[in-house]
């Protein structure tokens, strides 16, 4: 074990200082952070000012709204002594909107859908009030039987409140996952040729044994991949509570995290494995992307299956590549963000992918054993699988 | 004691070891010459374990080795790897922890070797920057650092300057003063005559002599006399038998076995006689003559 672990130390030290990494780490963090505030960008203002001219119905709806929109929108209430006033402060932006004799609202353009519909209700309930009032009927009355709980809702088929947070999750869980899974292989396949080409390997075993070595690097790249994965996951998370955005986020998030982090680790052992065993064949970096397309096609084809499943999470299709390895890899933790996915099928999907992983782990350690010490012209799959 | 026993390894139709057998004492420093292509390498490499014999054994005090044995070897490859992107005393230690060292031995013995091969002042820099001689002292620094019990040095002293030679040769003389078995190939003969206590020499996958280096030098059968004679006239050799080769005064007598006191007379008889002695011969002889 001391072996397994000095070997996944020194690619841990050595691969953790290169650029390469570095500036990957820093850049897939500062990206997702981005992509996680984005949305609140562009979602438009959260606070509005009115301005009100001779308007004391809307004015005390509005206060009586307690001034919170249902959302934890804000608005601010603005007396103006006459419409020249409201109209400049509009002009000026200092005000949103501004409404005149509980009549008309004066806007720079449209006036804010959001702001215009809080507005809309707002008068209503005054007018209603107002009107109601004028009739003879008790104000304290009236005020009382205006106070109408809000419709709950309910949905009979999938939750889809949170369809679009929902989808953005998934879709940033396919990028991250397919640099995270591709990045990391492609060091061990790097890795490896390095270590055969160098004929450095020949004294390396003849100290340890071929899978400690093979353990030991991806063992070591599989931690920095992670640790990788953990600060992406902490950028994007704690981009979206200091911007307010983690309010919009669909319940469940530790499960979508967990789960990410549980078919990563999969996903990883397995195409690292593939990774080093095909790099081993080969003992030029020249010859490794050539010699690894076999793994590029597939982490590519997992990549697109995901990608179809993130727009369509609920689809027949979605369901069935959710537990075909390695698809289930990426394609499952995208459907866990959809959310909704039976409890079985994420158990089917981890139990036979487990079993792929365990098969490749053994074929590739068959593979990488008979083949690292062959150096020279490419040694042939075949000469080494039986 | 190191035994290589019948190896046998055949390379598709190309038979590159057939019948490779000898044996390294403890305390005994081993030349391997040969050819290239001859078998060295292959010979050294199934020895550590990195390729696989076809037929035939490598055994240690009577028993076949095993990984575990092999660990505590010193292993210089015929092609020098080292991590390009390492510091230089990172990587020794990261060798010597490998093979078994603690954190703090590896350490200290890197640091003891990093002196004794003078590159206490590179000790921090990438080994990719260094010379390519400077790179073989860490290889070498690799293959020591945990104190071996045996040394395959596969052409340690291929592109060492003369300093470098030196410093190699003064630690493989201290490793077999301390009972360690040291095998090494070189093309350098002289080198091998200089250091060796017994040498192998293999031609085309087969031993064609193993032996110390005096027993090899009695067993040559060409041995040459060598005669000078001041004043005699060119032709006071003409009668005497044997191959006989001159340059001025000075006379080689090949196959000259038996027939050295006639020889002897015919000089005195023609001159002074100023040189008379059989010539030691050169392992760079007894090797062409091996392998013709």
């Amino acid at each position: 074990m001391n072996g397994l672990w000095l070997v996944a130390r020194r690619e841990i030290t050595t691969r953790g200082r290169t650029k390469g990494f570095v500036v990957g780490l820093v850049l897939s963090a500062v990206l997702v952070g981005a992509l996680a505030v984005l949305p609140r960008l562009f979602s438009g203002p959260d606070s509005f000012t009115v301005g009100v001219v001779d308007s004391p119905a809307l004015q005390s709806a509005l206060a009586g709204a307690g001034q919170q929109g249902e959302d934890g929108t804000e608005v601010t209430v603005k007396p103006f002594a006459d419409e020249a006033a409201a109209r400049k402060a509009v002009l000026d932006g200092d005000a949103d909107a501004a409404v005149v004799g509980d009549r008309r609202t004066l806007a720079d353009g449209e006036v804010d859908r959001e702001l215009g519909a809080l507005l809309e209700s707002a008068h209503q309930a005054a007018q209603t009030q107002k009107q109601l009032s004028e009739a003879g009927l008790d104000p304290a009355k009236v005020s009382a039987a205006m106070r109408v709980a809000p419709l709950e809702q309910v949905s009979v088929g999938a939750d889809t409140r949170y369809e679009d947070v929902r989808t953005g999750i998934a879709f940033l869980l396919v990028m991250v996952l397919f640099f995270l899974l591709l990045q990391p292989s492609m060091y061990v396949a790097m890795g490896v040729v390095e270590e055969k080409g160098s004929r450095i390997v020949e004294i390396l075993l003849t100290s340890i044994r071929p899978w400690q070595l093979l353990g030991g690097k991806i063992l070591g790249l599989g931690i920095l991949a992670l640790a990788n994965l953990v600060v992406i996951i902490v950028a994007g998370l704690g981009a979206a509570v200091a911007t307010g955005f983690s309010a919009d986020l669909p319940p469940g998030m530790a499960g979508i995290v967990l789960s990410a982090l549980f078919w990563f680790l999969l996903g990883y052992a397995f195409f690292a494995t593939m990774a080093a065993a095909l790099s081993s064949l080969v003992s030029r970096q020249e010859e490794v992307s050539s010699v690894i397309s076999p793994l590029t096609l597939l982490i590519m084809a997992t990549y697109f299956v995901s990608y179809f499943a993130a727009v369509e999470p609920g689809s027949g299709v979605a369901r069935i590549l959710s537990l075909i390895p390695p698809f289930s890899t990426m394609v499952m933790p995208v459907r866990t963000a959809g959310g909704g996915v039976p409890f079985w099928e994420i158990g089917v999907a981890a139990a036979l992918m487990a079993v792929a992983t365990a098969a490749m782990l053994a074929l590739g350690a068959r593979v990488y054993e008979r083949a690292v010490l062959r150096t020279g012209a490419r040694v042939k799959l075949s000469e080494v699988v039986r | 004691m190191i035994e290589i026993d019948d190896l046998h390894k055949r390379y598709g139709d190309k038979i590159a070891l057939d019948g490779v057998s000898f044996s390294v004492k403890p305390g005994e420093m081993f030349g391997f010459v040969g050819a290239n292509g001859a078998g060295k390498t292959t010979t050294m490499r199934i020895l550590m374990g990195v390729l696989s014999a076809d037929s035939g054994q490598v055994r240690r005090d009577g028993r076949a080795l095993a990984f575990e044995d092999r660990r505590r070897f010193g292993y210089m490859p015929e092609e020098r790897g080292l991590y390009q992107k390492m510091k230089v005393a990172e990587q020794v230690r990261y060798f010597g922890q490998l093979n078994g060292l603690s954190p703090k031995e590896a350490a200290k013995a890197t640091e003891d070797l990093l002196e004794r091969l003078a590159l206490t002042g590179r000790a921090g820099d990438e080994v990719g920057a260094l010379s390519l001689g400077n790179q073989q002292r860490v290889q070498l620094a690799v293959a020591l650092v945990h104190d071996p019990e045996v040394l395959v040095l596969d052409e340690p002293f291929s592109g060492l300057d003369p300093i470098a030679v030196d410093a190699l040769a003064e630690v493989l003389v201290e490793r077999r003063a301390a009972g360690v078995p040291v095998l090494f190939s070189s093309h350098q003969l002289d080198l091998v005559e200089r250091l060796c206590d017994s040498v192998g020499i293999i031609s085309a996958g087969r031993m064609v002599a193993s032996d110390t280096v005096e027993a090899l030098r009695a067993r040559e059968g060409r041995r040459l006399l060598k005669v000078v004679v001041r004043g005699a006239t060119p032709d006071w050799t003409t009668g005497l038998s044997g191959n006989i080769t001159k340059n001025g005064d000075e006379v080689l007598f090949a196959d000259a076995n038996g027939s050295d006191q006639e020889i002897l007379r015919a000089a005195t008889a023609a001159g002074t006689v100023e040189h008379f002695g059989w010539e030691r011969p050169t392992l760079t002889e007894i090797f062409r003559e091996a392998v013709a």
